[in-house]
């Protein structure tokens, strides 16, 4: 039983991403609907990315004395200048960790 | 090893390094399931299986929760759905890249598409050419084994290992995601695009709102459409 519920959800999840990238799908994207989804990359990013920052046990958490908001906040100012992955983990992490301990 | 099928291992390779920061992010999760759903009553084959055929983290966490409550298969199942919504909106955006390729590419590339495979497939030649989907095929490949790695830590090492989760590897997503996000704010649209997305998702996680994270996204691509169209911008 607890197996067949396993399947079941695999199924859900592998509809769910899979189901758009079937060509056969009666679904042509028009111009308007393609320079939406322009935007889905970012937008979806920055809704998981802030909520890690600024929400801790369902609270909001803007104190100075939260590690994520230092951290963030480098990492912003280090993607920015650099434009570089390894510079921006290195540094947030670097604030994040001097912050928070 | 012929030329292009060296060339096709470097791009896997180059995937598997850019993938590396958010596998090990997910190290604490990936334990914590597995030693959750042992603690909850699950065989250890069951437990590696959600990893190995459902794969996606908050889904599995939910769900095993649930089963071990005797949910009804319904509630189950809509919850598992409702989580997994997001991802019609990844097929969406990747359809016109994707639709086109063969069938095996597809159907692998839709089993691993998970928040931060899409992560990786802002790029606008992402999916385009033979090199770009090996790319695809060793971040998302190695993704797959590092979070089946660590359900299986979580499974044998079980509750003899602290609560990771606390210690703040979550941090490595969130800066991650900066280092994609920040070079692609390029216009006023997609700068309005990213605020709205900000400001609604911490609004809709402080609600605890189910579907905040779907709503908050299409909320945020409609501020930059409107704002774009309001330029007479580029559609």
């Amino acid at each position: 039983m607890t197996l067949l519920t396993i399947f079941l959800l695999a199924c859900i999840t592998f509809f769910t991403r899979y189901l758009f990238l079937e060509g056969r799908l009666p679904i042509r994207l028009g111009p308007n609907l393609k320079y939406l989804l322009s935007f889905s990359g970012p937008a979806v990013l920055t809704a998981i990315t802030v909520p890690i920052l600024f929400v801790h046990d369902q609270q909001l958490d803007i104190a100075m004395t939260n590690p994520y908001l230092w951290g963030g906040l480098a990492a912003v100012a280090a993607a920015y200048k650099t434009r570089s992955v390894y510079w921006t983990i290195s540094l947030g992490l670097l604030l994040f960790v001097l912050t928070g301990y | 090893m012929s030329v292009s099928s060296r060339g096709f291992a470097k791009a896997a390779g180059k995937g598997v390094v850019d993938m590396l920061p958010l596998s090990l992010a997910v190290l604490p999760w990936g334990i914590l399931f597995g030693s959750l759903a042992v603690q909850r009553g699950f065989s250890w084959l069951e437990a590696q299986l959600f990893s190995g055929i459902i794969f996606g983290g908050a889904v599995q966490i939910v769900t095993v929760e649930l089963i071990a409550d005797n949910a009804s298969l319904l509630t189950v199942l809509f919850s598992a759905f409702v989580i997994s919504s997001r991802h019609f909106l990844y097929g969406l955006s990747l359809r016109e890249r994707l639709s086109p390729k063969p069938l095996r590419w597809r159907l692998g590339m839709g089993f691993l598409l998970t928040d931060e495979l899409f992560a990786l497939s802002g790029h606008r030649r992402a999916y385009q050419s033979k090199f770009r989907l090996y790319y695809a095929l060793g971040a998302g490949g190695s993704f797959y084994l590092a979070w089946n790695l660590w359900t299986f830590i979580g499974i044998v090492a079980g509750a003899s290992l602290p609560d990771l989760t606390e210690l703040g590897l979550d941090f490595a997503i969130a800066a991650t995601f900066i280092a994609l996000v920040v070079p692609e704010i390029k216009s006023l649209p997609t700068l309005v695009s990213v605020m709205v997305a900000a400001c609604s998702a911490v609004l809709f996680s402080l609600w605890q709102f189910e579907l905040g994270l779907v709503c908050a996204a299409l909320l945020a691509m409609f501020a930059g459409y409107l704002t774009g169209k309001m330029q007479g911008g580029a559609a």
